[in-house]
């Protein structure tokens, strides 16, 4: 019987396991992962798990028993070291084995290391694994906390805003001028910003943190200003790198920082695909040649389309890129692929409660930014799946509506 | 499986997505004309109630307030990512004017 081996039990590794069932793949699934939980959601970590209002179960997709009913074979709590093309095999960290036909990569992102001092101090915490976020949850949930956030990406924005929402204090510090400039652009960048301190969260941005204060526990951070920031506890949100190790091993062609993959996902190894964060894929989307996208959404596309090509030999990735952010009570969902330097269109009130930013490249339209107005985003998929894209006027006119445009042609 | 009544049809309002409970289900009810749809109301994404999403009649589904997935009201099948599971779909059967739901 075939194998195929996944590595990686994250979005992209779950998508691509279920999904070799659900299109009747014959052979053995076997999916290796090195956090010893079963496949999870990432996305709610920085929002409801930390607060302690997520339901774990549907974090958690399925339990251990319903794999195995599945059909698939998950070896949890241990990773795959070494990799061999030609002999089509694996190596785990506990010595054995795996032979496969098909491989697939699934490693996502790695915690980007810095060299801030006291990093490694009790109360300093990560978030990009479950077991980080609940240790979070533990600490939120005696009292009132002061959380000291360091980087203003999404995932920092994210956690400050739950925190704020369920009465902590959060500041957050972006060694950048502008957090968040580069996924939205500088307009739409700064409106989030004000949407965030409006309702409570403090960014100071432009300073870099010198290090993480306090004795035998993290007390605050000190600011490159020399200011400091007292806090009960420091979350560290400073970015991710893509996990190549295994790619690089095997000899596979790596492009705009990732593994470079062809529409079906496959690598320039014969036999093995990479899906998600660290992907860097063919996108009728976009201008480059290839792209890599670190958002759920993307990677479970990826995993789905890998599945499909191992069991039928078909399967393309075309889907549109799409993310949602969630800060508190204000939602971000964005559909496209925006880049720093679009042109900015705005429709609706940039004061909220509803407002689109359209994001527009020679005058064509890329992407689209809302808050609070699914149907100009809905609107905005039509004009995509149609091809069609309206004039600045008309995005910027909420009268106009964007799903007859699309239907018109 | 119980037939449960969750209100009468004019409780259900043409085409808005209405919440009601049955034995202990959380339900998001449509009525389009005279047929009345239930699904679950526990967006199976992250944490929204559908019953506060959109109907949107040319695609017979309900848009999640939240990310903008739109359930089909017979499938239960998502459209558009984020959501990639369906919504479970319960049988409705109208017995003169009272609404009853299978759960
Ligand atoms: C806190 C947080 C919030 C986010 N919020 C959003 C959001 O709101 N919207 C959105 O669209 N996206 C969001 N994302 C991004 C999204 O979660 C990722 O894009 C997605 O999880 C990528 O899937 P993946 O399978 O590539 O990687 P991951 O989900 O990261 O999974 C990779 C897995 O592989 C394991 N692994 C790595 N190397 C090995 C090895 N050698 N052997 C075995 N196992 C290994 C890792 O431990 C991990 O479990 C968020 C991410 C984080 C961390
Ligand atoms: S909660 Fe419904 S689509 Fe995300």
């Amino acid at each position: 019987m075939p194998i195929a081996l996944i590595v990686g039990g994250g979005m992209a590794g779950r998508a691509a396991a279920v999904t070799l069932r659900r299109v009747g793949y014959q052979g053995e699934v076997v999916l290796v992962g090195d956090e010893s939980t079963p496949p999870y959601d990432r996305p709610p970590l920085s929002k409801s798990v930390i607060v302690g209002t997520a339901d774990l179960d549907k974090v958690i997709k399925q339990t251990l028993e319903t794999y195995a009913e599945d059909g698939i074979e998950l070896r949890l709590g241990v990773a795959v070291t070494a990799a061999d093309a030609d002999a089509k095999t694996a190596t785990l960290s506990d010595g054995s084995e795996i032979a496969w036909d098909a491989l697939v990569i699934a490693t996502g992102c790695a915690p980007r290391e810095v060299p801030i001092p006291g990093l490694d101090k009790p109360g300093v915490f990560r978030i990009t694994r479950i077991d980080e976020a609940l240790a979070i949850q533990e600490v939120l949930a005696s009292g009132p906390k002061r959380l000291a956030i360091i980087g203003g990406g999404f995932i920092g924005m994210e956690a400050a805003a739950a925190a704020v929402a369920h009465g902590h204090t959060a500041t957050v510090i972006e060694a950048a001028p502008e957090p968040m400039a580069r996924p939205l652009g500088l307009t739409v960048a700064e409106r989030v910003l004000q949407w965030a301190t409006d309702r409570g969260v403090e960014v100071l941005a432009g300073v870099g943190v010198e290090e993480v204060l306090g004795d035998d526990r993290a007390s605050g951070v000190k600011l490159a200003s020399g200011d400091i920031i007292d806090a009960d506890l420091v979350i560290c949100a400073i970015g991710q790198v893509p996990r190549l190790g295994l790619a690089q091993l095997l000899g596979c062609a790596e492009e705009a920082g990732g593994v470079q993959v062809d529409a079906s996902m496959q690598t320039s190894v014969a036999g093995v695909y990479a899906v998600g964060d660290i992907a860097a894929f063919p996108s009728k989307w976009a201008d480059e040649d290839r792209i890599r996208i670190e958002h759920a959404a993307v990677a479970i596309g990826h995993g789905q389309t890998a599945a499909e090509h191992i069991a039928t030999g078909e399967g393309l990735f075309e889907d549109l890129p799409s993310f949602w952010s969630d800060q508190g009570d204000i939602t971000l969902n964005m559909v496209g692929v925006a880049r720093p330097d679009d042109e900015i269109i705005w429709r609706g009130d940039q004061d909220l409660p509803a407002c689109t930013a359209f994001y527009l490249r020679e005058g064509k339209l890329r992407a689209a930014m809302s808050v609070g107005d699914m149907k100009t985003l809905r609107g905005v998929r039509k004009l995509f799946a149609a091809g069609v894209s309206p004039t600045a006027e008309q995005l910027a006119d909420p009268d106009v509506d964007l799903a007859a445009l699309a239907a018109a042609g | 499986m119980a037939q449960v009544s969750i209100g009468s049809l004019s409780d259900f309002p043409e085409g808005t997505p209405t919440f009601a409970e049955a034995d202990g289900t959380r339900l998001c009810i449509v009525r389009v004309g005279d047929k009345v749809h239930a699904i679950c109301d526990d967006c199976p994404h992250a944490e929204a109630s559908l019953s506060e999403g959109d109907f949107l009649a040319d695609d017979m589904a309900v848009e999640c307030p939240l990310h903008g997935s739109a359930f089909n009201l017979e499938s239960g099948d998502p459209d558009a990512p984020p959501a990639t599971e369906a919504v479970q779909v319960f049988n409705v059967t109208v017995d003169g004017d009272t609404v009853l739901v299978e759960v």
